[in-house]
């Protein structure tokens, strides 16, 4: 799991363009939304696609998207258990 | 001198309920949902998503985009029972030819003349030649509130004495652009758009177009439908998409209609809502309605019946506001069948007839750009408009970017006589602004907030005193790096992923709402796009729009050149360098204005055939005045339209005689719609110092003896702006 969290942080880095952020700066267990990051709404819509294209798992409403974007940790395993419960 | 007043004097209308101020009636007064799964184009997932969109065939014109034919018949209906002819023509629109644009790129298509109506300005050109109207045209796209922004300008046009009677509307079809970037933002509704329903989930794209006709006159003339008695802008200055979610911007415009209407809240009977049906939308509007109106009248949103047709939604919206208050019925808020607590408003459920003395029409768009109308029975209305002047310029501070860099770069080697055409390299500009403030903008909104800071930087103004009279952006593309990015990667991925941020990016407003929000710039906010001569529109709509007590506004003009997508919308762009760049000016509004002056004197589409130059002449005072108030012209003659442009000037100077230096700056500045922003700035310095550099008058360097600069555009326009102290 430590693994694909730091593959979904690099994720994160490309996909939103942080420049000059690396993989330790963005907090695994702290909020990731509203953080010093200065992410927003826009930018979770970004990573929703990300998610979708690179691992098959929709997220597509808000309540859901609240929930699993709580921190770095919680989108994890979100992906993670319904990207196996898909196919296998 | 008495007042003046604007009276609707015809109306059209197309939307989803079909082809004519009938069609729409009928739909309004049944309650009728027009909503239904898009058909117009196939996509990618089952079902399609609802839209609201035009049912049964259109007139078949292969040879011009929808927008552009939902534009022309609800242009000719607007005329059809009037024998008034329109002088000027505003429009509002926010993708143009995009939907016929996508279909060319898919097709792999580099031919420019097949992408030669992808322009937001094309749709105003093509209605000017189809309804022989040569005057002054002005494109605005300000997202989903342009067609209400059009009538704004179109009311002020009015009052200031630039047009006694005016087309003004919007236009929007149903694009893959806009139907997927919603879908992105996840802002669609799938079950159909629910204004101020508690289970609201979004909104539904559409399409549409309508206009009206605006007569100035002082007292109603016969058959006058209604009245347009005030209007107002704001900005929210918030956020590049989601509304302030206490709706300050919302309640800004709203107030500024009332004031400008000289009426109180009280005597609004209906509100006509922006109502989309988003989450934050109509909370935002709930809100920013209870601060305003101590007891809220009788509202309803109409986009549950036309859905939200983005750019035409403001005018059809004032389409179905003149329909209401001429045949007395307030429309249902069709889609709402729990009206949601927690906005602490209730719609009217059910249609029913009504006196309408008053209508405020409610229109915001992406951007925080936000524009309020009122509109009135003729007949219950006596109060005249405060006639008003053009508003006069003093330059506080201007900057530039070119090929070869900074302002300051640009002025030394534009007095050493060398090109400044080519790309500016961004990176290299001394900004004061962050990484983090540039993250994930391309290059035009980049362009556009360094201008902007260095135009602030350069009026001597702190960075916490924005421009408060308002940001007037001018481009004749917009932001083309996010639009190529947004379809190469939706059709990269067979139409399953796009891009929200380069969606939001992709809008002509984007770039300046991005300016409003670091200037924290709440006042109007206003984006021109017509072509080759979008600053001259931005600079008029400033003129038209700005009020001394408001504060400084910002002019800016900016276009960027991309590599794929400008040889093919703009072939003429490959005659010189390639070249990008823009400028911009901090004015402030006073009458009458000292010191350094930017004047918009001229501004007129002049079809083909018909003489550009006597009426310019006419509007500058005569052979005689030019030639004393003038020590140069700059000659902006764009490389598609050079033959002509070329025997403008000779004949402008065979009637006028000029006798003063001609500088043709396209050969030096580049060829792009931007340009003549920077031959205004270029224009500027010159009249600052009082001397024309060498190269210019071939014998050294010269007094302008107290003279200014004459700015001409010279191609399907004419336009002229006087650069003076």
């Amino acid at each position: 799991m430590e693994d694909f969290i730091e593959e979904l942080k690099r994720k994160i880095i490309d996909t939103l363009e942080l420049v000059d952020v690396q993989p330790e700066d963005i907090p695994t267990d702290g909020v990731l939304i509203g953080n010093e990051l200065g992410l927003g709404a826009i930018d979770v819509l970004e990573l929703v696609m990300m998610i979708e294209k690179d691992y098959g798992v929709k997220i597509e409403n808000r309540e859901v998207g609240v929930q699993v974007f709580r921190s770095v940790r919680s989108l994890a395993a979100y992906v993670d258990e319904h990207r196996r419960g898909e196919g296998r | 001198m008495k007042g003046i007043r604007a009276f609707v004097c015809g109306a059209g209308i197309v939307d989803a309920a079909g082809i004519g101020l009938e069609k729409t009636w009928e739909a309004l007064r049944s309650g009728r949902s027009c909503l239904r799964p898009l058909s117009v184009f196939p996509v990618s997932h089952r079902p399609a998503l609802p839209a609201g969109e035009l049912s049964g065939a259109l007139p078949p014109d292969e040879a011009v985009p929808r927008t552009h034919v939902l534009a022309l018949l609800a242009a000719r209906e607007t005329l059809s029972a009037t024998p008034l002819l329109p002088e000027a023509i505003v429009l509002g629109g926010t993708t143009g030819g995009i939907s016929t644009t996508e279909t060319l790129i898919r097709s792999g298509e580099v031919r420019p003349d097949h992408y030669r109506y992808h322009a937001l300005g094309s749709v105003a050109t093509y209605l000017a030649r189809a309804l022989n109207c040569r005057g002054p045209l002005i494109t605005v796209s300000t997202a989903c509130s342009s067609g209400a922004v059009a009538i704004k300008i179109a009311l002020e046009m009015i009052r200031r004495g630039q047009a006694r009677v005016v087309l003004a509307g919007g236009a929007d079809a149903l694009s893959r652009l806009t139907y997927y970037g919603f879908h992105s933002l996840q802002l669609i509704d799938p079950a159909g758009a629910r204004p101020f329903d508690l289970h609201r989930r979004g909104l539904t794209v559409a399409e549409g177009a309508a206009f009206l006709l605006l007569a100035g006159a002082e007292e109603p003339p016969k058959g006058a439908m209604a009245e347009l008695v005030g209007a107002g802008l704001s900005c929210d200055a918030h956020h590049p998409a989601a509304p302030h979610p206490e709706g300050a911007g919302a309640r800004a415009a709203m107030q500024k209609a009332l004031a400008d209407a000289a009426m109180t809240a009280a005597e609004i009977d209906y509100i006509n809502l922006h109502g989309t049906g988003t989450v934050d939308n109509d909370r935002a509007e709930a809100r920013a309605i209870l601060d305003l109106f101590e007891e809220p009248p009788l509202l309803s949103s109409i986009k549950g019946i036309f859905g939200h047709s983005l750019g035409a939604a403001g005018a059809i919206e004032a389409v179905a506001s003149v329909l209401c208050i001429a045949r007395g019925f307030i429309p249902p808020n069709v889609g709402c069948s729990v009206p949601d607590p927690g906005l602490g408003l209730q719609p009217a459920l059910q249609g029913r007839p009504g006196k309408i003395g008053a209508v405020l029409s409610n229109s915001f768009g992406f951007g925080g750009n936000n524009a309020a109308l009122i509109l009135a029975d003729p007949s219950r209305r006596s109060k005249a408009l405060e006639r008003r002047r053009m508003m006069q310029f003093s330059v506080s501070g201007m900057a530039c970017l070119t090929g070869v860099g900074s302002t300051e770069e640009t002025l030394k080697r534009f007095h050493g006589g060398e090109p400044l055409g080519g790309r500016p390299d961004l990176g290299t500009i001394r900004t004061g602004l962050s990484a983090g403030s540039l993250r994930r903008l391309r290059r035009l909104p980049r362009m556009v907030l360094i201008l902007a800071d260095a135009a602030q930087e350069a009026a001597g103004m702190a960075e916490t005193a924005g421009p408060s009279g308002g940001i007037y952006f001018g481009t004749g593309w917009g932001p083309l790096t996010e639009t190529n990015d947004f379809l190469e990667q939706l059709f990269a991925s067979a139409e399953q992923f796009t891009s929200p941020t380069d969606f939001i990016g992709s809008v002509h407003n984007a770039p300046a709402s991005k300016a409003a929000i670091r200037l924290m710039a709440t006042g109007p906010n206003i984006t021109a796009t017509g072509g080759e001569y979008s600053f001259e529109q931005a600079l008029f709509c400033a003129a038209l729009v700005a009020q001394e007590g408001d504060g400084p506004v910002l002019v800016i003009a900016a276009d960027e050149y991309h590599d794929v997508l400008s040889p093919r919308l703009d072939p003429a762009s490959l005659a010189g360098w390639g070249a990008d760049g823009g400028a911009a000016f901090l004015l402030n509004p006073r009458a009458p204005a000292t010191g350094l002056r930017l004047v918009p004197a001229f501004l007129s589409y002049v079809p083909e055939g018909e003489d550009g130059i006597q009426p310019l002449i006419e509007a500058l005072g005569g052979p005689e005045r030019i030639c004393r108030r003038f020590g140069a012209v700059f000659a902006g003659i764009p490389a598609g339209t050079r033959t002509r442009g070329e025997a403008w000037i000779a004949d402008f100077l065979r009637r006028t005689g000029f006798p003063g230096v001609i500088f043709d700056y396209r050969r030096t500045t580049g060829e792009f719609a931007g340009a003549s922003a920077i031959a205004a700035a270029l224009a500027l310095d010159v009249v600052s110092s009082g001397l024309l550099p060498p190269h210019l008058s071939g014998k050294g360097e010269t007094a302008l003896d107290g003279k200014g600069v004459l700015l001409l555009g010279l191609g399907d326009f004419v336009t002229a702006i006087e650069v003076v102290r």
